[in-house]
């Protein structure tokens, strides 16, 4: 837990600095002060891609390895993964209401592709949910963990793709579209946020150990009227 | 049930989701916007009142304020498309700003009921500082 507290403090500092440049980094000409969200919108959409790319490999070391330390990460880090996609969708709809005109539109690809991706990974922590059976809800999600990441890149290569709303990547390998202030202060907050990632994942781990640890001890109790585990009915 | 059926259908689900996904995204770029010299050269295959989305940049020197109705001319470089836009304009509408267009043709001007404002990927800073100039 103390590690988690250190993860914590590092990334409240980063984000605070973040947030600094963030407000005081120069604007846009045609976006003016709604300049800013982006940094917030697309540091959220990176951590949301790094989330399921961790969840991915988890699940993939799960179904190899079979250890429940990896079962608890790609847990962990769905539900940041969700929080941070949600962060992104709506700071996406707040700067599309206010530059574009309109927050959302289905015929966007790269908007219906974050929207589906958004909803498989709800279906993923409902599947969890709905299986009962620790080492079978272990390999579900695992199996669902590591085909889902394929959407990653649909999503981020889709405004390159298809023709969209959205505007293509403006740092690219062949140089930035933003004068370096602006690249600068994106930068830092691409780091604040996934030092942000880690600590939150991390906490959410210590909490899935003590979510187990507990109903391992109340499990005996229970036993009379808890469900029936879908293991001792059949063999998995 | 065979639980490892229900495993294969949530597969299955997740790929046919995949799929269609990218298959209605490849239609979309097709027929998500066209630019103002592909609307020309395929005018034959929109005829009036038939709706598209149209992607240009507003001409300078072209927009009349009408009574509830804004003209102006868009263009991508190739091919200049007359436009009358009747509803709001976006809050920063202006010359030589992108615009993607919803409505149909109707003669040779492209009769639109919204306009969307189409920012790029460009980031600039305003030479005098501060934010654009209030139109």
């Amino acid at each position: 837990m103390k590690r988690v507290r250190i993860l914590m403090a590092i990334a409240a500092a980063a984000m605070v600095v973040g947030l600094y440049l963030t407000l005081t980094s120069p604007t846009d000409r045609l976006q003016g002060e709604f300049t800013r969200i982006v940094n917030i919108h697309a540091p959220s959409m990176w951590v949301a891609f790094l989330a399921f790319g961790v969840t991915a490999l988890a699940s993939i070391l799960w179904l190899v390895r079979k250890a429940d330390r990896w079962d608890r990460i790609a847990e962990a880090s769905v539900e940041t993964g969700v929080l941070f996609t949600a962060t992104g969708l709506f700071t996406g709809m707040v700067w599309g209401q206010a530059v574009w005109g309109r927050a959302w539109d289905w015929a966007d690809p790269r908007m219906a592709s974050t929207a589906v991706m958004f909803f498989v990974y709800i279906g993923y922590l409902a599947l969890r949910r709905a299986t009962p059976d620790p080492g079978m809800r272990a390999r579900r999600s695992a199996i669902l963990g590591a085909i889902a990441v394929v959407q990653v890149p649909l999503v981020y290569f889709s405004v390159n793709l298809f023709r969209s709303l959205h505007q293509t990547q403006s740092i690219r390998p062949d140089g930035a579209t933003m004068p370096d202030e602006m690249v600068i202060a994106l930068l830092v907050n691409f780091l604040a946020f996934t030092l942000l990632y880690v600590a939150l994942t991390a906490a959410r781990v210590e909490v899935a150990k003590a979510e187990e640890a507990k109903s391992s001890e109340t499990v005996p109790a229970g036993d009379a009227v808890a469900t029936p585990l879908l293991s001792e009915v059949k063999d998995v | 049930m065979d639980h490892r059926r229900f495993v294969y259908l949530g597969i299955g689900g997740v790929i046919a989701i995949v799929l269609a996904l990218t298959l209605t995204g490849l239609n979309d770029s097709l027929t998500y916007y066209l630019y103002p010299s592909e609307a020309v050269d395929q005018r034959a295959e929109f005829p009036d009142g038939e709706r598209f989305r149209l992607a240009g940049i507003v001409v300078a020197g072209t927009v009349v304020e009408g009574d509830g109705s804004t003209s102006f001319a868009v263009t991508d470089g190739g091919a200049d498309v007359p436009v009358v836009l009747n509803g709001p304009q976006p809050s920063l509408f202006a010359e030589d700003v992108p615009l993607l267009l919803e409505g149909a043709w109707s003669g040779d001007t492209f009769e639109a009921d919204s306009a969307l404002i189409r920012h790029d990927e460009n980031y600039e800073v305003p030479e005098e500082g501060g934010a654009y100039p209030e139109g």
